[in-house]
């Protein structure tokens, strides 16, 4: 074999020659690589990619599969046509509906949860409630489910999510596509939907029968606080009446212009306003517009018999089982995992594996909310009181609500104990100032600290989160002032501004309306003995005495 | 009495919008909004002191 003689001038130059063309073909070798291997770069699937893929035979099943690996194979893909085999549009068309179908269960089962959230207010209500009205406060929590359900199902739903489309995480809701707008001011002004009154023609759809459950028992909750800041007086007729006003109308009305595509949302793509409003779990749309209603009945019928001395200083009318408000307060705790991580309305796609933050941030919350009440009630009068630390917790939940899906455990902790000490504040400035009788506090809890929510969204938004890369059409995530964006804190000022200047006196009207033409408060004969039998027609609890020394008669049943 | 302090809540809202509507400017806009908000909690104020002038009790003869 021929050798090169390096040694010399021609042997020099054909080695360093042949050492060029070495380099150079390794380097076109090492870029052919890299380009096949691109970051990012994903080579098509082809039909002959599935091509001989095999699933365990029916012999092999028929063994049983203890350990699962032989359970969920291609054998399980939904083939359009069995004759012609697996085809890559099967596959295809299989992840999606996958995803869709991981969507679905999720948002049935946390709207299951916040359904249970009705029993979890019912025994907080009740257990601060005289033992003489148990049963009527007890039936308003019962049947507020009814009454506002029907009244969503015949119009609320329609009103507020009539023109929602274009939700990807549940298939799209494509039939929920007209929304009535005005043109002011050089920009449309989403008002109200009119799509799927009495969920029938094209709204008989799987993903909007999902959305209507879930946006269903969000509605309840706001229905059945009003009950709490009414009771012991109200008439159950008057209630009724009241309920389906606020399930048909005033509820959707802002839950439209929040999250069916209205005004408020819109308010980042038409006046370049942050996000426009942005409310993850209904801070704002759900415990605000209950809250406030709650105060405007609350002024209208008045305060409860003995409640206030001649001189305007209030009495304590304690309830009647802090055994049974605890305990609510737990089931609501529970059930607001529903409610925060739930409003993802989703697990799979779109930045909502969040779900795990957003169900952490909403525990911290209620934790730290207890901890500012009982603080708060501790200095203040020396003692743990068990009911403001219930009213803590839920004032840290119901604060969380709007910012959980898009603040950090920080600020989570710190927008809960703030809420926690602001209803204890609230609930004696509303007593003492402004002479409200709540005997729950439902206008401290879900009013003040409900709105104390939604401006919290322009505060606390870290901007981390990411569902799909924009929200309410404007891309990016939302991001609050103390992170760089005061635009957003003032989007959630002028919603802040919409639920006390529209919905309140949208619920103030109506129910002043109902006052004058069916009455909202019972006699005072009937307040006095106890709502139970005037209004019920049986006792809560028949076996036992029921005395209110000094302010009424004594009713002996039994032996 | 009351219509008044109702007047007053919805006019809060108006002039928080307007705010919106008649600047680009975030701060005339916030500080719209907060005039704005505090018009309409002064409305629930003169609504809720007109209701107190006939509180039950002040009212009821105990």
């Amino acid at each position: 074999m021929a050798t090169l003689d390096r040694s010399t001038p021609i042997g020099r130059r054909l080695t360093w020659l042949m050492a060029a063309l070495v380099a150079v073909s390794v380097a076109g070798a090492v870029r052919s690589s890299a380009d096949d291997a691109a970051p990012g770069a994903a080579a098509p699937i082809t039909a002959a990619d599935i091509k001989g893929i095999t699933a365990p035979s029916t012999d092999d099943l028929a063994k049983g599969d203890p350990s699962g690996t032989m359970t969920g194979t291609a054998a399980d893909i939904v083939m359009a046509d069995s004759k012609a085999g697996l085809t890559i549009t099967d596959v295809v068309n299989q992840v999606g509906q996958n995803r869709i179908a991981v969507n679905f269960v999720w948002t049935l089962v946390t709207g299951f949860l916040v359904m249970f959230m009705q029993a979890g207010f019912a025994l907080v209500e009740t257990g601060l409630c005289r033992a003489k009205n148990a049963n009527h406060t007890m039936m308003m929590n019962f049947m507020v489910y009814g009454f506002g359900m029907f009244a969503y199902w015949v119009m609320g739903f329609a009103i507020q999510q009539g023109g929602s489309a274009g939700v990807t995480n549940l298939g799209g809701l494509n039939p929920l596509n007209s929304e009535f707008k005005l043109s002011l001011f050089g920009k449309d002004w989403g008002l109200f939907g009119m799509q799927g009154f009495f969920l029938s023609g094209s709204t008989y759809d799987v993903g909007v029968m999902v959305m209507f459950l879930f946006q269903m028992v969000f509605m309840d909750t706001a229905t059945t606080i009003v009950t709490g800041a009414a009771a012991e007086r109200w008439k159950f007729a008057a209630f009724a009446i009241s309920t389906f006003f606020l399930g048909a109308l005033t509820y959707p009305l802002f839950g439209n212009w929040a999250w069916g595509g209205g005004w408020l949302s819109q308010m980042g793509a038409n006046f370049k306003l942050g996000h426009g409003y942005c409310d993850f779990a209904g801070s704002g749309v759900v415990h605000s517009v209950g809250g406030l209603t709650a105060l405007a009945v609350a002024m209208i019928i008045g305060p409860r018999i003995g409640k206030f001395n001649k001189d305007g200083s209030p009495n304590a009318l304690p309830g009647h089982d802090i055994t049974m408000v605890l305990l609510g307060c737990f089931i609501l705790a529970f059930g607001w995992f529903g409610f925060n991580p739930g409003s993802t309305l989703g697990a799979s796609g779109a930045g909502n594996l969040r779900i795990g933050s957003i169900a952490v941030n909403t525990m911290l919350a209620g934790c730290t909310g207890s901890f500012g009440a009982i603080l708060y009630m501790w200095i203040r009068y020396g003692k743990p009181d068990a009911s403001m630390s219930g009213n803590g917790l839920l004032a840290g939940l119901v604060a969380i609500t709007a910012p959980s899906g898009f603040v950090n455990t920080v600020g989570a902790a710190i927008i809960g104990f703030s809420a926690g000490a602001l209803v204890c504040f609230s609930v004696e400035f509303l007593e003492r100032v402004f002479k409200i009788d709540d005997p729950v506090g439902a206008t401290s809890v879900h009013g003040t600290c409900g709105l104390w929510g939604v401006l919290c969204v322009g505060l606390f938004a870290d901007g981390t989160s990411n569902y799909g890369g924009a929200w309410n059409g404007v891309d990016g995530s939302v991001t609050g002032l103390f992170y760089g964006d005061a635009g957003q804190f003032v989007a959630q000022l002028i919603g802040v501004c919409t639920l006390v200047g529209i919905i309140f006196t949208l619920s103030y009207a109506f129910n002043w309306i109902v006052d004058v033409f069916v009455g909202q408060r019972v006699s005072a004969e009937a307040e006095l003995e106890g709502l139970d039998l005037p209004e019920m027609g049986a006792l809560g609890y028949p076996e036992f005495q029921l005395v209110t020394p000094g302010l009424g008669r004594s009713i002996e049943i039994g032996g | 009495m009351k219509l008044v302090g109702l007047a007053l809540v919805v006019g809060g809202w108006a002039l928080a919008v307007g705010g919106l509507v008649t600047s680009d400017a975030t701060a005339v806009r916030l500080i719209a909004a907060l005039i704005g908000l505090a018009v309409s909690l002064g409305g629930i104020t003169t609504l809720n002191t007109a209701h107190m002038e006939h509180a039950v009790w002040k009212t009821r003869r105990s």
